[in-house]
């Protein structure tokens, strides 16, 4: 049977004018962008199942990033753990790449895989444990590297 | 006359607070604006320090209360069972949750929390003495498809009468006494390519109470689309619709009802509401000794209507019951 999936696009997952390289010691090292969550309220972050990160076709190494939110940088391997970092609805969270040598000037395109359990909501008709309904929370845009 | 007060769920306004067009104090100003004496909010949506109240959080929410003459009654909390990545929460877990929305609710200043069927009956006992504690009454919700006698709703209701508590009882959904197809559903299932025969179809198949796997292959044997399926799982689920709704049910359990949802997902310029029985409702709950909150609940958030949606259903309310 298919999972039963949600999507509430509310807004747009990859937020706009978002894009731009980071600094180490003066050295272009990598970048950033922003994500939102698309849906009607915030979730815990353990509730994502899949992320993934594609700019300009090419997958990101999950070690090459970090999810960055209220005010904490964390690892994609922590994400399942995180049962008390709260995703609030209107907050977007910024999504660190290492990539030495930054992106080049001029548009990117930006693919977002991010599937979320809906925690309240058990698989309509299921009776198995611990098997919910998704939310589609991807997201995909052209950003152009704000200088 | 009746005392019953009228209030908005703040959910109301879901799509306008995420595309930022309202703040959370505009949200609360239009709801005061609109008549509303009291409002909801749902934790997980609108609270910024979830799921605690932070000092910061509760200063700013009791100035905008006083600023536009509005009380926080009702606090709308999550059963998120699955919240774990490896398993579901135990009945302990979820009992502890529910433990700390109370006390959230109680710093808010809140009246009632509204809890999700997820919450066990048993676990809704247990926390009497803690919502007793906390001065916070605690209701769980009865979402369509449950009606107040489906056999879920009755173990609860055991529960609560055994608990001989004031403090723990139920928050009707509206929405469990629809008697017509969600309309927005209906549009939009007209929009995507459904043929209206095969929809006329499926609701009544509904009304029949055709079970849900003989329905399906009859409409697919009818020729039914994704367009008429998506409409028809509706049917079946979340807005399903009765001839004869649970009004026995309701009056049943009226003594333990600590607020309604208003359940709306479209109310006309005659101020009338495409498929839930606004009058026959008010009039059971006018004819009890019922004096408390009935709180605005829309549901058709991609519209973009919510704020004249929301302000008809009030001038309706008031109407039927002549406040």
């Amino acid at each position: 049977m298919m999972a039963f999936s949600m999507k509430l696009p509310f807004v747009d997952v990859v937020c706009s004018n978002s894009l731009k390289n980071t600094f180490v010691n003066g050295k272009k090292l990598g970048y950033e962008f922003q994500i939102r969550l698309s849906n009607y309220r915030g979730h815990y972050l353990s509730c994502i199942n899949e992320f993934r990160v594609v700019v300009d076709g090419k997958e990101i190494d999950s070690a090459d990033l970090t999810f960055y939110l209220n005010e904490k940088e964390f690892t994609v391997a922590q994400l399942p753990y995180l049962i008390s970092e709260f995703w609030n609805i209107i907050d977007p969270a910024t999504i660190k790449v290492f990539a030495p040598g930054g992106l080049q000037e001029g548009e990117h395109q930006i693919d977002i895989t991010l599937i979320l359990r809906i925690p309240y909501l058990p698989t309509p008709g299921s009776m198995k444990e611990h098997d919910y309904a998704l939310l589609d929370s991807c997201g995909s845009k052209r950003l152009t590297l704000q200088i | 006359m009746n005392n019953i007060k009228l209030g908005v769920s703040l959910y109301c306004f879901t799509n306008e607070y995420i595309k930022g067009q309202l703040t959370l104090e505009e949200c609360i100003r239009t709801a005061a604006e609109f008549g509303a004496e009291g409002f909801e909010l749902v934790g997980t949506q609108m609270l910024r320090s979830y799921p605690y109240a932070t000092n910061k959080v509760i200063d700013e929410i009791n100035a905008i209360c006083n600023e536009y003459g509005v009380q926080f009654i009702s606090y709308g909390a999550n059963t998120d069972r699955g919240m774990r990545s490896d398993r579901d929460l135990t009945e302990e877990e979820m009992l502890q949750s529910a433990i700390l929305d109370l006390r959230t609710a109680s710093k808010l200043g809140c009246k009632y929390v509204r809890v999700q069927y997820l919450l066990s009956p048993q676990s809704l006992g247990k926390l009497a003495p803690y919502a007793e504690s906390y001065g916070v009454k605690v209701g769980v919700e009865i979402h369509n498809p449950e009606t107040p006698t489906t056999p879920v709703m009755q173990k609860y209701l055991e529960v609560i009468e055994k608990s001989g508590s004031k403090y723990i009882g139920f928050v009707p959904d509206f929405g469990c006494f629809a008697t017509r197809p969600n309309k927005p559903h209906w549009d939009e299932a007209l929009a995507n390519g459904a043929p209206l025969h095969l929809l006329e179809m499926a609701a009544k198949l509904r009304y029949d109470g055709v079970p849900m796997g003989e329905a399906r292959q009859r409409l697919l044997e009818a020729g039914a689309n994704e367009a008429v399926l998506g409409a028809f799982q509706g049917m079946y689920g979340f807005v399903t619709f009765y001839r004869e709704p649970d009004f026995e049910g309701l009056k049943k359990i009226m003594p333990y009802v600590i607020y309604f949802h208003g359940k709306f997902h479209h109310v006309n310029e005659e101020l009338e509401e495409a498929s839930i029985p606004y009058e026959q409702i008010l009039n059971i709950i006018k004819d009890s000794d019922f004096n408390g909150y009935i709180m605005s609940e829309y549901e058709d958030h991609t519209s973009g209507k919510a704020l004249i949606m929301t302000k008809r259903h009030l001038q309706m309310e008031r109407k039927i019951l002549e406040k």
